[in-house]
């Protein structure tokens, strides 16, 4: 083989530390290396050429560049020699910047390890071979898990794309945490206004297949090709006879059901609809407290149903879809702050959290939009809120911060002088995070205009005395001890990753952090891709953000769906697992550990078995190569052979 | 029956071999054969037979000789175990070596349908080299055991040796002497020598020297390795056969070069593949006609597996060995 070797100095990123003269005049000696240089800018423009010129005028076959990390530049130089006619597999890249000149100042050993990595890129170029990439055809339909406002958004924007759209919810309407949100801040909104047009939006377009009350229940195939089958849960009511009339849940007699849309507070029936904007506008009977399904007699809402659509028989159904991509909008949970002892550990009525203040707050709440408290109906004069409640804080491993904590106090804060002019609000915070467009101003609104009175500390205690509540804290400002007596104590409670996003995770093959929130591709470039090619994520379920950082993503994954189904035919990586059907054993380890179901049984004539590797699945994680005791699995462009002539060009 | 006790040599192991016959006999209509231990060359070494007629069962025994671990047969090339799925076979294990079956069903080699297990709970095997050493001997005529001694009559008369001292080193730290899975037991269950984790002194007793003296340790034991492959081959989970990364030179993991790094290579393979596989059954290190102590590598291996992952090889056969999972929720590791 014909190699050529391009030092790059990066202008003066690689040369200050690197002798890149001597790398190139070194790597000369090497066999096999035909032409050698160096040059101030390799990735510029006339770099390029310079490698192209070089293709052509030595015969070269192979080229190696030594410059930055190829995470960087990779792509670029392939492209370059592909351009020059080479394929662009017969390219090695030695990262002499991050590696070597960026991590040490002795020049000499710097360019000791450079030559190194040189002679490994060399070693392996070697050892290349041309690969192309295949063409496989895209099933262009979309599936959205969750019907928040991420989730809504991304449908919305696909659809309106023209792209078909499959969007699931778990719960009986769609909406998500927003629909429970009274107002948003820092505009004070209302909440379900701006929000209910969308929800109308998705049952109106004719694309957008709704399903709600369901579930994904498992996932099968790769980019393009994904098969989902999802359970459809009995809601023993035929939807689509309902006509969301209500009277079934005026008459339900099982009126001690936990209003859950209400976050518990006050009371729903076992036939219902959570609130009145919902889409679908349909009943659902949850079967836990009706009293058809715990007692066997009643069957109230069956007689009253004006058109007969209440069917106690009701079963799941598991519904199949063929879809491209997939968009993963499954938002969050909010932190259960009866974890704090030293917060009543949940029993104390008047401590509540601050999603159930928003209900209180709602005019479709349980209290009709006035505040009142829960354990006595009366009006509170007093209100704290303390910040930072399962947020920021290790020893409940939440150290991360909610993000829209600070902000929503200050706007419940507002709120309620708005509601009882005469009140006095109280914010305990160890910090006040307000870095969106207006957010700042917004605080200081509240702390200005609306005379909340900001205390910096850490709530120590809450405890009660008489009828109301002493919370007892640091205020580190004036450095002493403070306690405030409130009618009412709101625990700005955080997000926490939903119940269940690790075991979708799983389905889904795509990776998580510790705390169950979903790992993007890359944090900064690629935020709403995933590892796995065709997941793409929208929403809180990626990590804690606020409305309008979750319907631009809602929006970016709808791009990048877009952008993929724009094609008729996707191109696979060809750094895939391969299997040398001679060598295989036919154990059958690599079916088992490939983590994306990549690896399958092939049947041979006469009934002999071997794996086969589904090149547009395969994510060439090598982890089958790893664990294949007789190394019959292979990943093309990263080979047994061409990882060992690199250790042993490096040790031998 | 006492011309069987004659012709074998023993006299304390004929109730066990009866007992074989017996059974044997009640079910080899029903199975393709059976793979069990017969007499050798002299009484001080047994050697595996295949039986699959009526009167070939006498030729089966049981004896504290019947070293081998069968359950390679059932996996290795040509395979005892006939391709008619419907076909059962008949195999005579030990404690350890019913451990190898059931790690070759966790990794779905065999199903347990398809055997008929005659356990035999175990109170040690004899490594005859272990008694070549102390006694040498020439012509040997009989072995028994004693009570606490090995007597053995060769051309010179009667000796006698400790019958622990006559033990292999994998039995003298045998956790399992028994069947962990059979269809008939030959004989009542024995007492476990040590508890399981008793079993890796030697292992600790290694962690206890410096590197460089492990190094020199080892590399004076490879340095006898003459890469024979008979520790590979005698390794019922080593399936690869011809397959095997060792001899084949694409990719080109080992070379035919001379010299203690290539040993060292093969063994380091041999072992990480079995790491969290091997059930420590001893096969490798009885094989080795250097003496090498191989198998503590595996033992080492399996410490670690232990310690980490909590997981014991050969033990449930519903368990999935954990290297050959892939688990994301895995943190620790």
């Amino acid at each position: 083989m014909r190699i050529g070797v391009f030092v790059c100095q990066c202008g003066t990123n690689i040369a200050s530390t690197v002798d890149t003269d001597a790398v190139a005049q070194k790597t000369l000696m090497l066999p096999d290396v035909v032409y050698s240089t160096s040059y101030m800018y390799t990735c510029s423009e006339p770099g390029q050429k310079e490698i192209q010129q070089a293709i052509a005028e030595h015969g070269l076959q192979g080229v190696v560049v030594a410059a930055c990390s190829p995470r960087m530049h990779e792509p670029t130089f392939r492209r370059a020699v592909e351009k020059a006619g080479l394929n662009r597999y017969m390219f090695e890249m030695a990262n002499i910047r991050e590696h070597v000149s960026w991590i040490g100042t002795d020049r000499e050993a710097n360019t000791r390890k450079a030559c190194d990595l040189v002679e490994m890129a060399v070693a392996k170029l070697r050892y290349n071979q041309p690969l192309f990439s295949s063409k496989v055809p895209i099933h262009k339909k979309v599936l959205v898990i969750g019907g928040g406002v991420a989730g809504i958004q991304a449908a919305l924007d696909c659809a309106e794309g023209g792209l078909d759209v499959v969007l699931v919810e778990k719960k009986t309407t769609i909406g998500g945490r927003m629909a429970q949100l009274d107002k948003t801040f820092p505009t004070v909104d209302c909440s379900s206004c701006i929000l209910g047009p969308k929800m109308v939006d998705v049952s109106q377009k004719e694309n957008i297949t709704l399903l709600a009350s369901s579930e994904v229940e498992n996932i099968s195939g790769y980019v393009g090709n994904f098969k989902v089958d999802v359970r459809k849960k009995a809601t023993y009511v035929d939807w689509s006879a309902c006509t969301g009339c209500g009277a079934c849940i005026e008459k339900c007699p099982s009126r001690k059901v936990p209003d859950s849309f209400n976050e518990e507070l006050g009371n729903a029936r076992a036939i219902n609809i959570p609130f009145p904007q919902a889409i679908p506008k349909k009943a659902a009977i949850r079967r836990e407290y009706c009293l058809h399904f715990t007692k066997g007699k009643c069957g109230v809402c069956k007689k009253i149903c004006p058109v007969d659509a209440v069917d106690y028989e009701m079963q799941d159904e598991i519904l199949t879809e063929d879809v491209g991509a997939i968009i993963v909008a499954t938002g969050y949970d909010l932190f259960d702050h009866s974890v704090y002892g030293e917060y009543g550990g949940g029993r104390y009525p008047d401590v509540i959290s601050g999603l159930q203040y928003e209900r209180i707050l709602s005019a479709s709440g349980p209290y009709g939009g006035h505040i009142k408290r829960p354990s006595d109906g009366k009006e509170p004069r007093d209100i704290v809120f303390v910040a930072c409640v399962g947020s920021r804080d290790a020893s409940v491993d939440r150290p991360y911060c909610s993000g829209i904590c600070c902000m929503y106090i200050a706007k419940q804060a507002i709120l309620t002088k708005d509601h009882v002019p005469g009140s006095n609000s109280y914010v305990f915070y160890m910090d006040i995070r307000s870095p969106g467009k207006n957010y700042d101003e917004f605080v200081r609104r509240a702390q200005e205009e609306y005379g909340v009175q900001y205390i910096r500390g850490r709530v120590g205690k809450i405890y009660p005395r008489g009828d109301r509540m002493v919370v007892q804290g640091a205020d580190t400002l004036l450095g002493m001890q403070v306690e405030v007596e409130a009618d009412l104590v709101v625990l700005a409670t955080g997000v926490e990753s939903a119940s269940g996003s690790r075991e979708l995770a799983e389905k889904l093959r795509i990776s998580y952090d510790q705390y169950g929130f979903y790992m993007e591709s890359h944090p900064k470039l690629r935020p709403v891709e995933t590892n796995t090619a065709g997941v793409y994520l929208a929403g809180v379920c990626q990590g804690p953000k606020d409305i309008p950082a979750s319907v631009a993503q809602g929006s970016a994954a709808a791009a990048k769906v877009q952008a993929l189904f724009s094609r008729d035919t996707i191109e696979t990586n060809p750094q895939v697992a391969l299997v040398n059907e001679r060598s295989c054993i036919s154990c059958g380890k690599c079916i088992q550990v490939c983590p994306y179901g990549a690896i399958q049984w092939k049947e041979l004539r006469g009934g002999e078995r071997k794996a086969e590797v589904l090149p547009s699945v395969c994510q060439g994680c090598g982890l089958c190569n790893a664990t294949c005791p007789c190394k019959a699995i292979q990943l093309l462009h990263a080979t047994d052979n061409q990882i060992l002539a690199e250790v042993n060009e490096l040790f031998g | 029956m006492s011309l069987l006790s004659e012709r074998l040599g023993w006299i304390v192991f004929e109730a066990e071999t009866k007992r074989l016959h017996e059974l044997v006999k009640a079910v080899l209509p029903e199975l393709d054969g059976i793979v069990g231990w017969e007499q050798g060359f002299d009484a001080l070494h047994a050697t595996p037979v295949f039986v699959n007629r009526e009167e070939d069962v006498h030729r089966l025994m049981w004896s504290p000789l019947c070293v081998h671990n069968l359950s390679g047969y059932l996996v290795k090339t040509p395979p005892f175990l006939p391709r008619d799925e419907g076909r059962k076979v008949g195999i005579c294990v030990k404690g350890c070596d019913s451990r190898s079956l059931v790690a070759l069903e966790q990794e779905k080699f065999l199903g347990r349908d398809r055997l008929h297990i005659f356990g035999i709970p175990c109170e040690g095997t004899v490594d005859w080299r272990r008694v070549m050493k102390k006694i040498p001997l020439r012509g040997v005529s009989s072995v028994r055991r004693e009570g606490p001694e090995l007597k053995v009559e060769d051309s010179r008369g009667v000796h006698s040796l400790p019958w622990e001292e006559s033990l292999a080193r994998r039995c003298l730290r045998c956790a399992h002497p028994n069947p962990l899975v059979h269809d008939v037991l030959v004989r009542d269950p024995v007492e476990p020598r040590i508890k399981k984790d008793e079993a890796y002194g030697l292992v600790e007793e290694m962690d206890q020297k410096s590197l460089e003296e492990r190094l020199a340790f080892w590399s004076a034991e490879l340095d006898r390795c003459i890469r024979c492959y008979a520790c590979r081959n005698a390794c019922p989970l080593c399936v690869c056969q011809d397959r095997c990364i060792v001899e084949t030179r694409d990719p080109k993991w080992l070379t035919q070069k001379m010299g203690i790094s290539e040993k060292f290579m093969f063994h380091m393979i041999h072992s990480l593949h079995l790491a969290g596989r091997c059930t420590e059954c001893g096969e490798c290190e009885r094989v080795c006609p250097m003496e090498i102590p191989v198998t503590l590598m595996k033992e080492k291996l399996n410490q670690i597996t232990r310690e980490i992952l909590g997981y014991e090889a050969g033990i449930d056969s519903q368990l999935v060995p954990p290297l050959l999972t892939f688990n994301p929720g895995e943190h620790e590791l």
